[in-house]
């Protein structure tokens, strides 16, 4: 199933890994997803996205960061791997040049 | 966020995930899951929190272990997946049928969850009492001469000197009620009518007995003086609109216990399963001192039953014993009175949560105005089981008919190797999946037939029963027993059969033996059948009774209910003065005053005889006793049969306020003939003097027509005024009662202005009749829905069987017509014999129902017709479908694989 590119979900989900360094975990990234995308979305599907992430290696993951609020319980943090940054690179490369290719005329509208 | 106790998250979810998914991963989720779950509750509240919560949890789980089946490759694991595709698949290939099939399996559980939940509410009244296990209720039975006679109600003194001699009581609490009184707030001026019932008189330790919690006020302090009063929210709203009402003014009128209160505090809302419903709780001392009652302490305070005595017993204590204890005290201060009167007084000792199920018994039910019935909940519960196990049936009845599509497919499998071990499990996954479907939709179904149930038996009910976790427990039990039940008939049967008549040209599966399901559609039939007569027979019961003449003229009057006013002579002029100036409106033509009125008062022991006759010949019956005024036989329209009304120089006269009876009492007080009564005076136990008969009027219907005719005795006196009633023209009512209103305010401005039409009073009587009605009919369209699934069931599966049959016929010249009679016919054999087995039981039933009535309708052969037609339309229609396009299929396809 590699090297097979990005879903749309995976992407957000990744990007948003990204933004909020090191301290992404399954909620935070929930939140951010939702609030750049306007939708809601449930936590299981974020869980998922991220665990399928880590296994095709384009992410990989901690536990730490106990607060009183989560009951004292750990949350794992995410952060991207090379690959995963490759890969987001990638997708934003074909999207650019594929961009490029529209006419310029229908741009305009 | 204001309560952390409250806030937990569902155990019930965490459990369940923990079972399902990863250790590993766990601890994370929880945390976000909390997380999440803290920041809803702040936001948008804790139901909507729970929900999400149990949302997320849930697809955490299925997101997680189906995360894990992709990953795991081993042959189990795969194949339930495949069977869990071919399940989903074949719910949808056959739409039809898995929406009928699922649909009826949810009515029944949702039914059943409604039931559960009516059931569960009336379980848990008064248990929400702290110390409600060890509070009773004393109750008294009486014997007398070997009658027995029980009552809720104690004495006085009982209360008291229990708690000092017996050291297991901890603490009493005595309740008493007066009658109807108006009250007032002073500052506004507005004075309401208020129902004896709604308040309570009450001992000081009453809110330490019982948990009503104060919204204002402490409830040490509220009955610190006798001439504090306690009002529930809603009473306060009604006297003081948004004010705070403590240490305001309510001024309590009425005979028995009038005074200026203080508002010393304010109860939140009474819970509605609490057996005690009142708006108003007044001090016990008041009543005592300031009442025109000395009698409650006569000899003592050890001579009436007159109160309800709740005591607070030591949960070590041994009740028994207790019980003795207070025996003995009876003895020891009521001994000697009893054994004068031949009456033995035993004690007994009521628990707190038993008293709204079982208070019928007492004579005096103590005041208990909210009553369960224990009957109606066996009634219920045996309904409950009986629909869910239906549903079970009809639903083996709907797989094993589709069984014959599937015979092709068992084939297959069993031909490449499916063992029968794994055959049966798609099955019971398939049925489990459906059942589980089934058991969501229920909960919804459940939701909205919850309401249309509290309208019936009059209570809000709430879907509480949701937030146990041991009904999520018995839930789930219900569902995995009920899947495997209905899941393991079409399981078996089919994986039992040969691959060979499955696949070869001849099949002759048959799956099943098919007098069973007769049998049941019979049943069904006859339970359809005996559900709908009893509807229409209520129904017409009740229309009968409101459309009968009553022999008085109910239709035009207008009551005025809420006088009270102690009568004097100035009094009197005062309404005479009032009846004149309202009658000069040109829609009233009349008005009388009375104690009471059609549908209201009691019968009474009384004995009576004529004058000449023997005390022997004295008759003890059940009597209608009276006080009206003098405008009363013309308004209400009494047909005079001999004698006249009373008339004005009566009220003078010494020995006469005169008596009018009706045509009942003539026959029963041995009077001859109404003429002849007219010369008689009756001699009534514990009036004074023999009283003169001056009119006898035709037999009429006072009370509802449950009642038969007995005597009515009305004698006059204009001093007894409780209800005015004015006979209007109802062309222009608003007019009419605006100008009664402001007449009556002119004249009586410190009485409440409430008044209802009398006929609309009246038929409330049939209240508990309509109620009763009304739950037949949804019983009914419940039976008869079910019926017509398992009926649908079955009329596939025999068109399905006889697919090549009428492919010849058809061949042979049949018409569509001929083939639809030939399909359905067997149904209506079925309903034929349903009908025959119902008509001895509706001839028993319905006519020791009607027993009931006095007065009722006559059962004629329109109790089985119509409900017979009403369901051979019905299923008609059900099977119409079925069998019209049976009918049609082409005998090409039907024959062409021979």
């Amino acid at each position: 199933m590699k090297n097979k590119g990005l879903g749309e979900f995976e992407e957000l989900v990744l990007l948003a890994v990204c933004i909020l360094d090191k301290e992404a975990y399954g909620l935070s990234v929930k939140r951010e997803v939702e609030k750049h995308s306007g939708r809601s979305i449930l936590l299981g599907a974020v869980h998922i996205t991220l665990y399928r992430l880590q296994d095709k290696g384009l992410l990989r993951s901690e536990m730490g960061g106990n607060t009183e609020k989560r009951g004292d319980r750990r949350k794992r943090l995410f952060t991207i791997t090379d690959a995963g940054m490759r890969q987001l690179r990638a997708a934003q490369d074909v999207r650019r040049k594929m961009w490029q290719l529209i006419p310029q005329l229908k741009l305009g509208l | 966020m204001k309560d952390d106790r409250k806030s937990k998250p569902p155990l019930l979810a965490n459990w369940l995930a923990s079972k399902f998914i990863n250790e590993a991963l766990l601890e994370e989720f929880f945390g976000d899951l909390k997380e999440i779950y803290e920041e809803r509750i702040a936001t948008r509240g804790k139901f909507y929190a729970k929900c999400m919560y149990w949302i997320d949890t849930l697809h955490l789980m299925i997101g997680f272990t189906s995360f894990n089946l992709f990953k795991t490759q081993n042959n189990p694991t795969i194949m339930s997946k495949h069977y869990l595709i071919i399940s989903i698949r074949n719910l949808s290939r056959n739409k039809a049928y898995s929406i009928i099939n699922i649909l009826g399996l949810a009515v029944g559980m949702g039914v059943c969850l409604t039931i559960f939940q009516y059931v569960y509410f009336e379980l848990s009244h008064d248990r929400f009492h702290n110390n409600f296990e060890n509070t009773f209720r004393i109750t008294l039975d009486e014997n007398k001469n070997g009658m027995d006679n029980l009552r809720a109600t104690t004495t006085f003194a009982l209360g008291p000197s229990a708690k000092e001699t017996i050291p297991e009581i901890k603490e009493y609490v005595r309740i008493h009620r007066q009658d109807d009184a108006t009250v007032i707030n002073p500052d506004k001026n507005e004075p309401f009518k208020e129902l004896a019932r709604d308040m309570l008189f009450v001992d000081k330790t009453f809110l330490q007995v019982f948990n009503f919690p104060l919204k204002l006020g402490s409830k040490e302090s509220v009955f610190d003086n006798k001439f504090n009063i306690v009002i529930t929210e809603k009473t306060a709203r009604k006297y003081f609109g948004t004010d705070n009402p403590i240490g305001k003014t309510l001024k309590v009128g009425g005979e028995f216990s009038p005074g200026d209160f203080i508002v010393s505090g304010v109860l939140e809302e009474l819970p509605i399963n609490s057996h005690l419903q009142f708006e108003f709780l007044l001090p016990l001392e008041h009543l005592l001192e300031f009442a025109n009652f000395g009698m409650f302490k006569n000899s003592d305070g050890w001579s009436r039953n007159y109160f309800m005595t709740y005591v607070i017993i030591d949960e070590s204590a041994n009740l028994d014993l207790v019980r003795e204890k207070l025996d003995q005290l009876i003895v020891k201060y009521k001994g000697k009175r009893n054994s004068n009167k031949n009456v033995v007084e035993k004690v007994g000792l009521q628990p707190l949560s038993d008293i709204y199920l079982n208070s019928d018994v007492y004579s005096r039910s103590g005041y208990v105005i909210n009553k369960g019935d224990v009957q109606n909940i066996q009634f219920f519960s045996i309904i409950a089981v009986f629909i869910l196990f239906i549903a079970w049936v009809n639903y083996i009845n709907l797989s094993t008919a589709r069984s014959m599509y599937r015979a092709k497919e068992v084939g297959v499998r069993k031909s490449i190797g499916a063992f029968r071990r794994q055959l049966i499990s798609q099955f019971m996954i398939e049925s489990v999946l459906l059942n589980l479907i089934a058991a969501l939709l229920s909960i919804g179904i459940a939701f909205s037939t919850l309401p249309v149930l509290s309208q019936i038996i009059g209570k809000e009910l709430e879907m509480n029963v949701l937030e146990i976790p041991l009904f999520w427990a018995g839930f789930s039990v219900v569902i995995i027993f009920g899947a495997l039940l209905s899941g393991s008939y079409p399981a078996f049967v089919l994986s039992a059969f040969k691959p060979v008549s499955m696949l070869g040209a001849n099949k002759t599966v048959r799956a099943g033996k098919i007098s069973l399901r007769k049998g049941l559609i019979t049943f069904q039939f006859l339970i359809s059948l005996l559900l709908i007569s009893g509807t229409y027979l209520v129904y017409k019961q009740i229309t009968y009774m409101k459309n009968q003449e009553l022999g008085l003229d109910m239709e035009k009057i207008l009551v005025l209910d809420g006088f009270d006013k102690l009568m004097d002579s100035t009094g009197i002029a005062t309404i005479q003065a009032f009846k004149t100036e309202v009658t000069r409106h040109s829609s009233i033509s009349s008005v009388a005053t009375s104690a009471k009125i059609p549908g209201k008062g009691y019968h009474q022991e009384v004995s009576i005889r004529k004058v000449g006759a023997p005390e022997s010949e004295n008759k003890n019956s059940s009597v209608f006793w009276q006080y009206i005024g003098i405008d009363f036989p013309e308004t209400y329209d009494f047909e005079f049969v001999a004698g006249s009304s009373f008339t004005q120089d009566q009220s003078n006269r010494n020995d006469g306020l005169g008596l009018i009876i009706n045509e009942e009492a003539v026959r029963v007080y041995g009077l001859v003939s109404p003429e002849k009564a007219i010369q008689e005076k009756l001699i009534i136990s514990g009036k004074p003097r023999a009283i003169r008969i001056v009119g006898v009027v035709k037999d009429f219907h006072w009370h509802s027509l449950r009642e038969a005719y007995t005597p009515y005795l009305f004698g006059f006196n204009p001093r007894r005024v409780n209800h005015i009633s004015l006979k209007i023209n109802l062309s222009n009512i608003q007019e009419s009662i605006a100008y009664i209103k402001s007449t009556y305010k002119a004249f009586f401005p410190d009485n409440a202005f409430e008044y209802f039409f009398l006929e609309d009073e009246f038929n409330k009587q049939y209240q508990a009749d309509v109620q009763f009605g009304n739950l037949f009919l949804a019983f009914t369209a419940l039976a008869i829905f079910i019926a017509c699934i398992g009926l649908f069931a079955l009329v596939s599966y025999s068109a399905t069987l006889r697919i090549k049959e009428i492919g010849i016929r058809k061949v042979l010249g049949a018409s569509i017509g001929n083939l639809m009679i030939l399909l359905s016919k067997e149904y209506f054999t079925l309903l034929l014999i349903a009908a025959i087995l119902a008509a001895p039981a509706i001839i028993y039933w319905g006519g020791s129902w009607l027993e009931n009535y006095a007065f009722r309708i006559n059962m004629g052969i329109d109790l089985l017709m119509i409900p017979t037609l009403t369901l051979l339309f019905i299923s008609l229609l059900t099977v119409s479908h079925r069998t019209y396009s049976t009918a049609k299929t082409n005998p090409v396809d039907s024959l062409r694989k021979e």
